[in-house]
C-alpha cells in the first residue's frame, strides 16, 4: 500500500506574500521578465512543490502541475489543429480553464510534457507519475468545429495524445497517468470512452493509470476492468457512492482510492483514514492499493494543501500498522 | 421613480480607479486607515454614479467599489467565517476563499450603509445588490456545517435579514446575485429555490438574481421557478444563443438582457446592440425586458466600461424609439425602416 496525489498542487504560498511565482508571471505579462527567465521561476516552484511532497512522504509524486495553465490549455496548446478559446468554468469549481477548439486535423507534432518530466524526475528522490489529460475529457470541455462528429473529434485526440504517451514512455516513464474526470458525467457515452482509451494506449507498455473524479463510476463498472490500464483511481468523496459500486464486482485491478477532500479545508482526522483504508482493503488487498486525495490539491491553499499531504502519509501509515498487527 | 420601457441598468461592479487599487493595497498593509479608505470609496462610488447618469442609464448601481470579490466580502461582514488563502481561479488569479468555522449569521446590517450613500447621490434609483445563498456556500470551504443543504438555508435566512433591512431603507429594487446556482443542476437545483423563496419572503421591493458562467439551458425553464421578479442573464457572450432555449416554453418573468459582453475589450456599437435587443424582442415581450451588460464590468478598463454603458444605452433609445414611434430628446437617430 503506498501513498500518491492525483496532480496537481499550489503555486504559490499563503497570504500575505505574492510569491514568486505570481510576481514572476505579473513581470513576464509587463514585459519587465523574459520567458527564459519565468520558466526559471517555474522551475524553482516545481522543486518546492516536489520538496513539500517528498518531505509528507508520500511514495509517488508528480511536479505539481505547476507549468499548467489549465489541464486542457497544457496540451492543447501544443497538438496541432486546436485552438484556444474563452474562459469555462471546470466543472462544478469555480476554477476556469480556455475552451480548446477543434479548427483543423488534429495532430502531435512534438513532446508535450516529457521535458517536465524528465526535470521532476531528476530532482526528486522518489518515483514521479506523468500525468496528461485524457481525449475524451478535453473533446468534452473542447468544442468541435472541423469533425463530423463527437466520436471522431475524441478518437483524433487519442491518437494525437497516443504519441505523447509514447514519448514519456520513451524518456523513461515506468508509470503514467491518465485523468478522466469527464467520464462521471457522461457514462452513456462510455462506449467512444472505451474506444478512445484503446487507442490512447496502443502499444504503451508503461504501468498505466487510469484516474476519474468528481464523481463515481456507477453505470460504467465493472465494464471499467476490462479497460487497457493497470490502476483505476476513484474519488471517494465526490464520488462516495463508489463505495458501493465497487462492492457489486471483484476490483481487480490495482485502485487508486481518492479518500481526503482535496476540496475542503477540513483536515480529516488519522482514524477517519485509518477507518477508509481498513473498509477498503476488505475489498482491495493492501498490495493493489494507492491512498490518495481524492483531486488535484490546487482547489486548497497552499498551508491546508501541505497538511493535507502529511496527514494523508500518517493516516495510512497507521492503517498499515494495524493491518499488519492484526495479520500478525 | 417609474422606469421607461426597456430600462437600462447593470450587473453590479465597475472598475476602481487605480488609486483605489493602490489604497487598498495600503490599506491591506495597514499603511492607510479604514476612514482614508472609505472616502476614496466614497470618492469612487461618487463618479460611478455621475457616468450612469451622464450615460442616460434608468436604473443605477453603486459599482461596487468597496468591495474585493463578491463572496469574501459578505463573509468577511459575517459570523461564522474566516479566510483560508487564496485559491486560484485562473491563470494568475486567486482569490480569498473563505471557510465556515462556525454558525453563519449577520453581526449589523452589511450593505445598507453603501446602499444608503449612493441613493442619497441620485434621484434616479439605485440596486441594493447582495450575493445569494447559494452562491455564498458553494464559493466557500465548509468546515462546520455537516451537509450544504443547512448551512445553505442558514445563509438565506441571514440574506433575508439583509434584504428587509435594504427594503426598509428605501431600496424598491433588490438583486441577488446566484451566479454558481446552476453548479450542480440535478443535486441542488431544488435547494437553490427553497433558498431563494427564504430570500425573498415577504418583500415587497422588485426582486433580481443574476446568473452567469455556466449551463443556463440545463436549468430552463426550471429557473423559472426562483422567487424573484426579474432574472439577469449574459446573452452576448454567446451571441444570443440563449434565446433558442428560451423559445422552448415562455420566458414568464422579466429578464435582464446581458446585451455587451463583460469579458471583451471591444465597445459593441451602437447598432451591433440594437440588434441583439431586436432578436429578442421577437421572443420575449418589450415589457419584461430590461437592459443590462452580460456581468460586473470590474475586470474591465474604465473606457471600455464607459463606452458600453453609452452605447448601449444609446441602442435602448433606438429600439425604443422603433417600439413607441416616438423621439427621446430630439437626437436618437433617425429610425430606419
Amino acid at each position: 500500500m503506498i501513498t500518491t496525489v492525483i496532480g496537481n498542487y499550489p503555486k504559490i504560498p499563503d497570504m500575505p506574500a505574492p510569491g514568486k511565482w505570481r510576481s514572476a508571471v505579473e513581470k513576464f505579462q509587463k514585459g519587465q521578465l523574459t520567458e527564459a527567465e519565468l520558466h526559471q521561476v517555474e522551475d524553482e516552484v516545481t522543486l518546492e512543490a516536489i520538496q513539500d511532497q517528498v518531505d509528507a512522504g508520500v511514495d509517488l509524486i508528480t511536479d505539481g502541475h505547476i507549468r499548467w495553465d489549465d489541464g486542457q490549455t497544457y496540451f492543447a496548446r501544443r497538438l496541432r489543429g486546436l485552438s484556444i478559446n474563452g474562459l469555462q468554468r471546470y466543472f462544478d469549481t469555480n476554477i476556469y480553464f480556455r475552451e480548446p477548439v477543434a479548427e483543423g486535423e488534429i495532430a502531435w507534432v512534438e513532446p508535450i510534457s516529457v521535458r517536465d518530466f524528465e526535470f521532476a524526475r531528476q530532482h526528486s528522490p522518489r518515483p514521479v507519475k506523468p500525468v496528461v489529460t485524457g481525449p475524451f475529457t478535453l473533446a468534452k470541455l473542447g468544442r468541435n468545429t472541423h469533425y463530423p462528429s463527437g466520436r471522431e473529434f475524441v478518437l483524433a485526440l487519442a491518437r494525437a495524445l497516443n504519441a505523447e504517451l509514447r514519448a514519456l514512455q520513451a524518456a523513461g516513464a515506468e508509470i503514467i497517468q491518465v485523468d478522466e474526470p469527464a467520464l462521471c458525467q457522461h457514462k452513456q457515452e462510455y462506449p467512444v470512452f472505451a474506444e478512445a482509451m484503446a487507442a490512447l494506449v496502443d502499444g504503451v507498455r508503461a504501468k498505466k493509470v487510469l484516474c476519474t473524479y468528481f464523481g463515481d463510476v456507477g453505470g460504467v463498472y465493472p465494464q471499467l476492468l476490462q479497460l487497457p490500464f493497470d490502476v483505476i483511481g476513484l474519488d471517494f468523496v465526490a464520488g462516495y457512492r463508489n463505495w458501493d459500486v465497487i462492492a457489486r464486482a471483484p476490483f481487480t485491478k490495482t485502485l487508486m482510492a481518492g479518500f481526503l477532500d482535496a476540496r475542503n479545508t477540513r483536515l480529516e482526522t488519522v482514524d477517519e483514514i485509518k477507518g477508509a483504508v481498513r473498509r477498503i482493503t476488505s475489498i482491495v488487498p493492501p498490495d493493489r492499493l494507492m491512498i490518495a486525495p481524492s483531486a488535484g490539491l490546487e482547489f486548497l491553499p497552499h498551508g491546508v494543501a501541505k497538511k493535507k499531504l502529511e496527514r494523508l502519509v500518517e493516516g495510512t501509515r497507521a492503517a498499515s500498522q494495524t493491518l499488519k498487527g492484526v495479520r500478525a | 421613480m417609474s422606469l421607461p420601457l426597456l430600462p437600462t441598468t447593470a450587473v453590479g461592479s465597475y472598475p476602481k480607479p487605480a488609486s483605489l487599487i493602490e489604497a487598498r493595497r495600503k490599506f491591506a498593509r495597514k499603511h492607510l486607515s479604514k476612514d482614508e479608505l472609505t472616502e476614496l470609496e466614497r470618492r469612487a462610488t461618487r463618479e460611478w454614479i455621475q457616468i450612469q447618469e451622464d450615460a442616460g442609464m434608468d436604473l443605477l448601481v453603486d459599482g461596487e467599489q468597496y468591495r474585493g470579490d463578491m463572496v469574501a466580502y459578505f463573509a468577511d461582514e459575517m459570523e461564522g467565517f474566516a479566510i483560508a488563502g487564496l485559491v486560484r481561479s485562473y491563470g494568475n488569479r486567486y482569490y480569498p476563499k473563505p471557510v465556515v468555522v462556525g454558525p453563519v449569521g449577520r453581526r449589523h446590517p452589511v450593505t445598507v450603509e453603501w446602499f444608503k450613500y449612493a441613493q442619497s447621490l441620485t434621484s434616479r434609483p439605485v440596486k441594493g445588490m447582495l450575493t445569494g445563498p447559494y452562491t455564498i456556500a458553494e464559493w466557500s470551504f465548509n468546515e462546520h456545517y455537516p451537509t450544504r443543504r443547512e448551512l445553505v438555508l442558514e445563509l438565506a435566512r441571514a440574506i433575508h435579514q439583509e434584504v428587509m433591512d435594504l427594503q426598509h431603507a428605501g431600496a424598491k429594487y433588490i438583486q441577488i446575485d446566484e451566479p454558481a446556482i446552476h453548479t450542480r443542476p440535478e443535486e441542488d437545483f431544488a435547494l437553490a429555490v427553497e433558498a431563494m423563496d427564504i430570500v425573498t419572503d415577504g418583500v415587497s421591493a422588485y426582486t433580481v438574481s443574476h446568473i452567469c458562467y455556466g449551463d443556463v439551458p440545463k436549468i430552463y425553464p426550471a429557473m423559472l421557478k426562483l422567487a424573484v421578479n426579474q432574472l439577469d442573464l449574459a446573452l452576448k457572450n454567446e451571441e444570443f444563443a440563449l434565446l433558442e432555449t428560451f423559445k422552448k416554453a415562455p420566458f414568464t418573468k422579466d429578464i435582464g438582457l446581458g446585451v455587451v459582453d463583460a469579458h471583451s475589450h471591444r465597445v459593441e456599437s451602437v447598432e451591433e446592440i440594437a440588434e441583439g435587443i431586436r432578436r429578442t424582442l421577437q421572443v420575449i415581450p418589450a415589457k419584461q425586458i430590461f437592459i443590462s451588460p452580460d456581468c460586473g464590468l470590474k475586470t474591465r478598463m474604465t473606457e471600455e466600461t464607459v463606452g458600453k454603458l453609452r452605447n448601449m444605452v444609446e441602442a435602448t433609445k433606438l429600439v425604443r424609439n422603433e417600439l413607441t414611434g416616438t423621439r427621446e430628446h430630439g437626437n436618437a437617430a433617425t429610425r430606419v425602416r
